[in-house]
């Protein structure tokens, strides 16, 4: 049979802190169940000895817990090392603190004594099967080892029985029939352990598979959509420069008639150009691994954004209005694309804002980010369209009945842009009374934006 | 009046150039290849030389414009580069057109044309010869 490959080293290290919160419990557990034998039972155990090791079992996990802090911290390269180590001298460290505590509290005859079968669990979801397989033979090392001390009487015997008859510490039957059993079911646990763990983890790379497979193959359409919106554009910009010295009259008057049609011609080139440069942008956008950033003065950039849109307010009579809290200035990100982003938000907003209405543009202060809001009153965006508004292509009904032409892409970018800037985008928005848009961006660099 | 040469594969734009430039009673010599671009160049004193930065290769325009340098007749001659590659390549023409000798042209311009831009990056650049 195949050998269960570890978890990944990200699960790993999920899993380790995980095994760190479950050994707290077992701190607290240990203590409160001591405690209430001592007083409630009156168990007469050694006492001492198990409130030390719960004491240590406590310090040990807290330097467990610095440890992979540390070494997280510090981002080793060798990081699946140390956590595959990590993983596998914990899990010893808690067979050895069990087998003590049994050895305090009544050796092999404590009925505690399976709780290595947790153990066992952990290290199925921990470990590889080999070493699983080697953490419960030594458990079932230290259960022999135990058994056989105590009756040789080599180590004390803390008797656990009600009465001295019922304590069962040389009855070697007993201790066979025990050891067996207790051998059996830690086998048979790390058996079914590790092959749930397996067939899990085999579900889990056939899902990574698939999601890197589909990565792939919308890289390839990204490429494909690339290359023909290219062609198309060279073809729009002969077209153009062919109607364009025809309209300007170059070749000779023309009839009202024929201007008229040549016009709508070029007009309708000029929008099919934008289109087409738009969707450029987006799948070079989606295309870029990352994207270069920087530095900048995102007060700058907002108030090039606001003279870019300023003439097409003015126009509409819509009031534009912009404000920047005091403090916000410098981010790191590529300037280009929130310049755009800004200037997109407000040219939507005064698009579909009616004349002598609003538009406001906020940039506020969010701690280890910086929220920019665009907000009018604006025609707003029907309830059952909202989450599909940043879809590719998409325009909402009150949108398209306004404004035949757009090319539904300039949110979808906008969400691109902030994707890649590990920022969020996202809109409120009523029906008839406005919307508006928010777009969260670190200040921080994004780090390389991962396949 | 001027000599142009227009160094371009694409015959269409060519051919609005070749009307645009000719209404303005400019002489256009029309070389639809890099080497022809070349070729022609070296033979006649031109005013101006229009080239596409795109022809075959996109390697192509820079490579003829180094070429055009290097022969001592163009020298002086002042050259439009054309461009539609800027939002392709993500290059930034006005920062590199200050760069001689990595690109050695004298203005440029980007597609798809306009008829006046055209006109007045011409005039200007035959007037600062």
């Amino acid at each position: 049979m195949k050998d269960a490959a570890p978890a990944q080293p990200e699960g790993l290290a999920g899993s380790l802190y995980w095994l760190i919160r479950l050994r707290w419990f077992a701190v607290a557990g240990i203590f409160f169940t001591a405690l209430f034998a001592d007083r409630v039972l009156q168990v007469r155990l050694a006492y001492a000895p198990l409130y030390s090791i719960a004491a240590a079992l406590g310090v040990y996990n807290f330097l467990s817990l610095l440890y992979l802090n540390r070494a997280k911290a510090a981002a080793r390269p060798d990081l699946p090392d140390v956590m595959n180590r990590l993983a596998n001298a914990q899990i010893p460290m808690d067979l050895l603190s069990l087998t003590a505590l049994a050895h305090f509290s009544g050796g092999v005859e404590n009925p505690f004594i399976y709780y290595f079968v947790f153990h066992m669990i952990i290290a199925s979801i921990l470990l590889s099967r080999r070493d699983c397989y080697l953490q419960a033979t030594a458990a079932i090392l230290l259960f022999l080892l135990l058994a056989g001390m105590e009756y040789s009487g080599l180590w004390a015997h803390y008797c656990v029985a009600s009465s001295a008859a019922g304590c069962r510490r040389a009855d070697i039957l007993y201790l066979l029939g025990a050891s067996a059993a207790f051998a059996s079911t830690l086998y048979i646990a790390v058996y079914m352990g590790t092959s749930t763990a397996l067939k899990l983890r085999g579900k889990e790379a056939g899902l990574r598979g698939a999601y890197l497979l589909l990565k792939e193959k919308d890289r390839i359409k990204s490429n494909y959509v690339l290359r023909v919106t290219h062609d198309v554009k060279e073809h729009l910009a002969a077209i153009q420069a062919c109607l364009d010295p025809v309209l300007h009259g170059l070749t000779g008057g023309l009839t009202p008639g024929q201007e008229s049609l040549i016009r709508r011609s070029y007009e309708r080139t000029e929008k099919l150009t934008f289109f087409v440069k738009a969707l450029l942008e987006i799948t070079r956008i989606k295309l870029s691994r990352k994207m270069e950033t920087g530095p900048f003065s995102l007060r700058k950039t907002a108030e090039n954004a606001v003279n870019f849109v300023e003439e097409r307010a003015r126009r509409k009579n819509i009031k534009l209005t912009s404000s920047v809290m005091p403090g916000v200035d410098i981010v790191t990100g590529a300037q280009i694309y929130i310049e755009e982003t800004v200037a997109n938000f407000l040219a939507n907003s005064i698009k579909y804002t009616p004349e002598g209405g609003s538009v406001e543009l906020t940039i506020g202060d969010a701690g280890a980010s910086v929220l920019i809001r665009v907000k009018d009153t604006g025609m707003g965006i029907p309830k059952d369209e909202l989450p599909h508004i940043f879809e590719e292509f998409y325009r909402a009904r009150n949108a398209k009945a306004t404004e035949r032409t757009g090319t539904g892409l300039g949110l979808s970018i906008a969400k691109e842009v902030a994707e890649k800037h590990n920022g969020r985008i996202w809109v409120e928005s009523e029906e008839g009374k406005g919307s508006a848009f928010y777009f969260s961006l670190p200040k921080a660099a994004p780090a390389p934006a991962l396949l | 009046m001027a000599k142009i040469l227009i160094i371009d594969d694409d015959p269409d734009i060519v051919e609005s150039m070749r009307i645009i430039l000719e209404s303005c009673r400019h002489t256009v010599t029309v070389a639809i290849s890099g080497e022809e671009g070349l070729k022609a160049a070296g033979a006649a004193g031109y005013d101006l030389i229009i080239l596409d930065v795109m022809m075959e290769t996109m390697s192509k325009g820079f490579e003829v414009a180094r070429s055009l340098r290097e022969s001592g007749a163009n020298k002086a001659v002042p050259i439009l580069l054309l461009t539609a590659i800027k939002e392709s390549t993500g290059l930034d023409f006005e920062k590199e057109a200050g760069d001689k000798d990595w690109l050695p042209v004298d203005a440029y311009l980007e597609k798809p044309l306009k008829p006046n831009e055209l006109l007045r990056k011409v005039e200007s650049l035959l007037k600062g010869k």
